[in-house]
């Protein structure tokens, strides 16, 4: 390898991988070995795709999802109950509470959540902008869909504080035992707060 | 008391055991969606772990759930994020701290039974100095040893104990009754626990150096907005 302080074009392109989650030196070289070797066409066509979603793709108006457009299809549509509002950690999350097919109002993307041991606090995540959507004066109930570990738990926490005696509705999605599950092969864990959490029949 | 995510399916666990301290392991596909794993290595959950390996990182082998603390939420769970920090920077690895553990735990259940927060965290915080070996003498002014007069002022240095002050006004001074009431564990009085909050983050911040806590960070920023 060179020692100047100018890299090659193939060191950098096994750089540039490199910053993909799970990407390390040794898979980075793989890959860039690959594109370039087995596959330039895929490699021109990744090229191409990542430079147009780098330029075209922002953040959604209304729920901070990623669009093209000032808002993305979702909030545009008119069959949309707008006075419900469901909190998301990610765009992942977003999917699939659409594949329940049980939820008709709109969305919010937090994209991410607190983590106070990995220094994420509420201004790294959408919360300012949340706070302005819930109280657009459209919005009367908000759903909290943040995910169910402690840092979900403590997101959870923070949207209760900036949203309560606001006049609007709040709600937590319920927890418990698993849709067909049978006791007997629940884990532990869930059982035990289904049991705290339990509800009059 | 925390998970990191490490290559393409593990986590890496930040575990406090009773026996071997601080230890870090990690959990092979614990992220994959069906591993018996996930969900079970959350933090603040008493667990029963195996493992193997000898070097500094082990291989988690086994995690099963104890259960008998309830999840925490709200201020709880920001407070025990707190306490999982102060850990996670001040311990060494592999070090066991028994009673600090069984500090750890008692904690842990108080803040899920819903107890007042600030003498749960008054304790921990005693006890990790504690066991750091920086226990505190509160009874005793450490120039003179004489006994702590609950009404004169002191100042106390992280080094040498409390010091006589010379009047309120003396920067960090602190009334001697909150100096007793700490030592006794009562937090009644609001004055007195208020001082004890502020004297225990100094002290806290000294042995953390110039390294700051982000949970105190975010806490700060929820009061802000």
């Amino acid at each position: 390898m060179k020692s100047q302080g100018t890299l090659s074009s193939l060191e950098e392109l096994i750089e540039a991988l490199r910053c993909l989650p799970g990407v390390g030196p040794k898979a980075a070289q793989r890959m860039a070995f690959y594109l370039l070797q087995r596959d330039r066409p895929g490699a021109e066509r990744l090229a191409a795709a990542l430079g147009r979603a780098i330029e075209t793709i922002r953040r959604c108006a209304s729920c901070n999802s990623f669009t093209e457009a000032h808002l993305c299809d979702l909030c545009a549509s008119a069959k949309r109950d707008t006075t419900q509002l469901c909190v998301v950690e990610t765009p992942a999350d977003l999917v699939m509470m659409e594949q329940t097919l049980a939820y008709k109002g709109l969305y919010f993307v937090l994209m991410g959540r607190i983590s106070p041991l990995d220094g994420i606090g509420p201004r790294d995540i959408g919360l300012e902008v949340l706070q302005k959507r819930a109280l657009d004066g459209q919005v009367k109930e908000v759903i909290v869909a943040t995910n169910f570990t402690n840092e979900g738990e403590a997101t959870a926490h923070y949207i209760g504080e900036i949203l309560k005696g606001r006049g609007i509705k709040l709600s937590r999605i319920a927890r418990g035992v698993p849709v067909g599950g049978e006791l007997e092969y629940v884990d532990a864990g869930t059982l035990a707060q289904a049991l705290v959490e339990r509800r009059p029949v | 008391m925390h998970t990191y995510p490490y290559k393409e399916t593990s986590l890496l666990v930040d575990a406090f055991t009773k026996a071997s301290g601080r230890i870090t392991l990690v959990a092979r596909s614990a992220r994959r969606p069906r591993s018996a794993m996930r969900g079970t290595l959350m933090a603040f959950q008493p667990l029963s772990l195996s493992w193997v390996g000898r070097g500094e990182v082990k291989t988690l082998t086994k995690a099963e759930w104890l259960g008998g603390i309830s999840l925490l939420r709200g201020e709880a769970l920001l407070c025990a994020f707190y306490l999982n920090e102060l850990l996670i920077r001040l311990l060494a690895r592999e070090d066991a701290h028994e009673a600090l553990f069984d500090r750890y735990a008692d904690a842990l259940r108080q803040f899920s039974v819903g107890e007042a927060s600030a003498p749960i965290l008054r304790r921990f915080e005693k006890a990790l100095l504690k066991e750091l070996g920086y226990a505190l003498v509160l009874d005793r002014e450490a120039f003179t040893g004489e006994q702590i007069d609950p009404a004169r002022y002191y100042t106390y240095d992280p080094e040498k104990g409390a010091l006589a002050a010379r009047d309120s006004e003396t920067e960090h001074a602190v009334i001697g009754r909150t100096l007793l009431s700490l030592a006794r564990d009562e937090f009644d009085d609001i004055r007195t626990s208020h001082e004890a909050r502020a004297l225990m983050r100094s002290l806290i911040n000294h042995r953390l150096e110039a390294r700051q806590l982000n949970s105190r960070r975010v806490f700060r920023e929820l009061l802000e907005l």
